[in-house]
């Protein structure tokens, strides 16, 4: 019988220090059994847990888009007992991954569509995911304009830079980088993520807006596009709660009756209100 | 199916046969120590109220071992979690209440959801054939009824037992059952209409008017924003122990534990009731005080599950809670003023 | 004695007066509960409200439970053990005296239900109360018992039983037990260190580690309990006996000097541990080590929270 609570056993390939203040590192992680990649099969939204032997689990975000193949990337802020460990980890240290786990961002529905993208903090990284899937010579020509807003309170806080930089010289991509205030040798915007939202945000028609970033971050978008004219059900989220199993079954993440790790974490504003704000 | 009948001094007969090449499980102990464990067939008793705390323990542990690890770089797979396998032993468990045998079905919708399968789970829950035993008399705790459950209630049962007048009489509800029944060589006997009129009997005798059903209707956001859910969450000590002895609360925490030489991971009973069952590694805690935490435990019995699960309750009525909680937190009232609360609003 | 109704009454029109006084927004008392032989605690915050309060020999819970952290005046009926409590709150800053109202009831002594059921198997469906007897009625059936067979282990030594610090008391005095001698940990004593972990492994071997103990103790108010602690994480969190066992331990410790028998942790116990008895030795040593009982009066101050320059240090090396 298929154990989902089994992790795959992963090796560290490498470790990127994301961020100025070196709370964010990316691992880039190899299956010790190349069979279990394809068993890891997933889409751009999807989450894992990291499983740390003797430390416990955590639920991230997957950051690496499937069409990158060979290995899967995980940016983790380190915050509790497994995360601080992790980032005492070297290359080569055995770990686990189990999942994926969730509902991918629904790619599927919104072909044709222009896409909205915004992103604050290291809340990209499923929307780092989901950009390098819709990049892909086979994928970019069943979506429409896609424009990507991304904040962070200071340059040194904003994840993957070789990344939206080098997306920023494309054509097919529309790229708004934003930081709080004003600082020398930066030749981006400056501002919040609302206002800049408000300035660059494409016409709703046939337009569905993807928002991941921090509750404040979304506090405020939300009315920029629903006074922009976006409907409830093209305004698509991703949430958060403490999560242990991952499967629907431990009960601690559900936001009503809906969980956000088996039922989530992906969630279209118009499911949203009719749900508790327990989150 | 036919019906069956034992007559008492076959009892133990029929006990031996359908515990062949399997364990018996039965309850055992009196009061506060009566609890469903390993037995023989001379020591299974019918007179016993229910047992002190769910028999959810048969196939969720309080504590259960997942998988293991070790550290030692000469052996194979150091650092990889292996799993530590399913210890399931094909048993038959004789004089589950109906009540508990229904609050286990709930938990199995869960533990084995449209998306995933618990193994551990599944495992122990699906090795063992569950006897019941129907209620004749209720105790002052039982609402089974008023839950939408009855005392004669067959939900998640193989069989169910029923003290008749000619003995113990025997009514299959799944091919199993049927199969258990058919083997033990017993007198077939028509005992559906003295079934059904001591099933009439037993609901009457619960005497609960109250009709719950109206919360069904209620809005869950209406539901959800209640103001009344201070004032219910003003007396609880948010202790857990209506969570622990709950036959369908089914929620667990994941730790590992680690020596020198290893680790395992396992799960423990966990409580909504704790503030740490929800806070976020930021501090957040989306159920910051003990009226979320309330609000939860009774929205997630009495609203979210009917509302994944075809409207079945997630609370059937056993009563435990009723009798243990020491600041008498009564799910009966509060479910009653769920759903009255609900016409005032409406109306 | 007055009775239950009498005591009742005077409960009522003392909860009454404390909100017309303005010396409380809210009374915390007991009302009738919806089981047989139970009572809920009951905030009442208008005079219809205080008409439901009333005495009985299931106020088992101690109310000074709900006072840390509470905001505004606040009346409470409080036994002798429970206005113990609450000096002990008082004293450890949890609550400010001055927002303080103890309506404080000399009691007899509480039923322990377990007891009740020991001698009482068939369904009862109903049950009344004096103050000296219990009467089940079942079916077919109608059983008296009498108060003093059935009381809690804590009431029956009870030697405070009135409460000293009230503002107000709603009876007379009662006369408490004899001096606590602690007869029941004799045999505890006897016991070989082996023996006696034997002995406390067996008492809570059914433990659920619910915390129930710890959340009706009115001395348990920390923020997070050390159980609670993830970083660093103290204790394990299943059933291993040395992780319970170490809970056990350091609550009886915690409360070195500050617990009142008050029996809350036993009576909320779902699995019936007798909890009290890591309190009990603790307890005692306090007793033997300095004569202290707690919470008998406003100016004693707890020996574990004072300093004085002369104490025994010999053992810090």
């Amino acid at each position: 019988m298929f154990n989902p609570y089994l992790p795959y056993p992963v090796r560290i390939a490498e470790i990127r220090v994301e961020t100025e203040d070196k709370n964010l590192r990316t691992f880039k992680f190899e299956f010790l059994d190349p069979d279990d990649e394809n068993k890891f099969a997933y889409m751009p939204g999807q989450f894992a847990e990291l499983s740390v032997p003797g430390q416990g689990e955590i639920p991230i975000g997957i950051a690496s888009s499937p069409s990158e193949k060979g290995h899967v990337l995980f940016t983790v802020n380190r915050v509790g007992q497994v995360s601080s460990y992790m980032h005492n980890m070297k290359k080569d240290d055995i770990m686990g991954i189990r999942g994926p786990l969730g509902h991918p961002y629904p790619l599927d529905t919104l072909q044709g569509k222009n896409l909205l993208i915004i992103a604050g903090g290291f809340a990209v990284t499923t929307l780092r995911s989901t950009i390098i899937w819709l990049l892909e010579p086979e994928n970019r020509p069943n979506y429409g304009k896609i424009t990507f807003v991304y904040g962070a309170r200071t340059p040194g806080l904003l994840l993957y830079k070789d990344e939206w930089m080098a997306w920023d010289k494309r054509d097919d991509i529309d790229v708004f980088v934003t930081i709080d205030r004003e600082v020398p040798d930066w030749n981006y915007r400056v501002g919040f993520v609302p206002a800049v939202t408000k300035e660059v945000c494409p016409a709703p028609e046939n337009t569905a807006a993807l928002i991941c970033g921090p509750p404040i971050m979304i506090k405020f978008t939300q009315p920029v596009l629903e006074e922009a004219g976006y409907t409830p059900d093209s305004i698509i989220m991703s949430l958060e709660n403490r999560m242990k199993c991952g499967l629907g079954i431990c009960g601690r993440c559900n936001v009503g009756p809906e969980y956000v790790c088996k039922d989530g974490p992906v969630f279209t504003l118009a499911q949203l209100n009719q749900l508790p704000k327990e989150y | 199916m036919p019906e069956y009948i034992v007559e008492e001094n076959a009892l133990k007969d029929f006990l031996q046969s359908i515990s062949k090449g399997r364990v018996l499980l039965s309850p055992q102990g009196v009061g506060d120590k009566c609890q469903i464990t390993e037995t023989t067939p001379d020591k299974v008793t019918l007179n016993f109220t229910n047992t002190h705390i769910s028999p959810k323990t048969l196939f969720f542990p309080q504590t259960e071992w997942l998988m293991s690890f070790q550290k030692d770089h000469s052996k194979p797979h150091p650092y990889v979690y292996q799993d530590l396998g399913d210890k399931a032993k094909s048993a038959v468990v004789f004089g589950i209440r109906p009540c508990d045998a229904k609050g286990l079905s709930v938990s199995n919708k869960v533990f084995q959801n449209d998306r995933f399968t618990d193994p551990y789970w599944k495992g122990k829950y699906e090795s063992v054939i569950k006897v019941g035993l129907a209620c004749k008399d209720p105790f002052p705790q039982c609402f089974c009824v008023a839950m939408g459950g009855s005392p004669y209630g067959a939900t998640g049962l193989d069989v169910l037992a029923f003290p008749s007048e000619k003995g113990l009489g025997l009514k299959p509800i799944t091919d199993e059952g049927a199969k258990l029944l058919a083997e033990a060589n017993l007198k077939e006997a028509d005992l559906s209409s003295e079934l059904k009129s001591q099933e009439e009997a037993a609901i009457k005798a619960q005497g609960i008017p109250d009709d719950y059903s109206p919360i069904d209707h209620r809005g869950l956001l209406n539901l959800f924003q209640d103001p009344q859910w201070q004032s219910i969450a003003e007396n609880c000590l948010n202790c857990g122990v209506c969570t622990f002895i709950c036959p369908t609360c089914h929620c667990f925490d994941i730790q590992d534990e680690e020596n020198s030489e290893g680790g395992v991971r396992m799960r423990n009973w966990d409580t909504c009731m704790s503030w740490l069952f929800t806070v976020h590694g930021t501090g957040h805690n989306p159920r910051p005080s003990k009226t979320e935490r309330v609000r939860q435990r009774f929205m997630h019995k009495l609203k979210y599950i009917p509302m994944k699960q075809n409207g079945d309750r997630g609370c059937t009525g056993c009563g435990r809670c009723v009798v243990l909680c020491p600041v008498n937190i009564d799910i009966r009232s509060v479910a009653l003023r769920m759903s009255t609360l609900n016409m005032q609003k409406q109306a | 004695m007055p009775s239950l109704e009498e005591t009742t009454q005077k409960i009522r029109e003392t909860a009454k007066k404390a909100l017309a006084d303005g010396k409380a927004e809210v009374v915390i008392g007991y009302k009738k509960g919806t089981y047989p032989l139970s009572t809920a605690p009951f905030f009442a915050r208008t005079p219809e409200d205080c008409d439901q309060l009333i005495w009985s020999n299931f106020a088992r819970i101690n109310l000074a439970n709900y006072l840390p952290g509470r905001p505004g005046k606040v009346a409470v009926v409080a036994k002798g053990c429970d206005a113990r409590s609450i000096v002990g709150q008082v004293a450890e800053n949890q609550f400010h005296k001055d927002n303080l109202y103890v309506i404080g009831v000399p009691c007899t002594g509480m039923v322990d239900n377990n007891l009740i059921a020991a001698k009482e198997q068939r369904p009862y469906r109903d049950y009344s109360e004096t103050l000296d007897t219990i009467t089940l009625k079942g079916a077919d059936f109608s059983t008296e018992i009498k108060k003093e067979e059935v009381l809690r282990r804590n009431c029956r030594t009870c030697a405070n039983r009135t409460p000293k610090t009230a503002d107000e008391l709603v009876g007379p005095e009662v006369p408490g037990a004899q001096a606590d001698d602690f007869a029941d940990l004799k045999e505890l004593h006897s016991k070989s260190p082996e023996e006696r972990m034997e002995y406390f492994k067996d008492l809570i071997k059914d433990c659920l580690r619910c915390y129930a103990c710890r959340n009706a103790c009115p001395l348990c108010y920390c923020p997070v309990c050390f159980v609670d602690e993830t970083r660093p994480q103290w204790l394990g969190k299943s059933t291993d006996p040395m992780d319970t066992l170490t809970f056990h331990l350091l609550r009886g410790l915690h409360c070195a000097g500050r617990c009142t028998s008050c029996g809350a942790c036993e009576t909320a116990c779902p699995v019936n541990i007798k909890v009290r008895e890591f309190n009990r030795i603790t307890e005692e040593t306090v007793m033997d080590e300095w004569g202290y009982e707690a919470g008998l009066s406003w100016e004693q101050k707890p020996p574990l929270t004072v300093f004085q320059p002369d104490d025994e240090a010999s053992f810090i090396k």
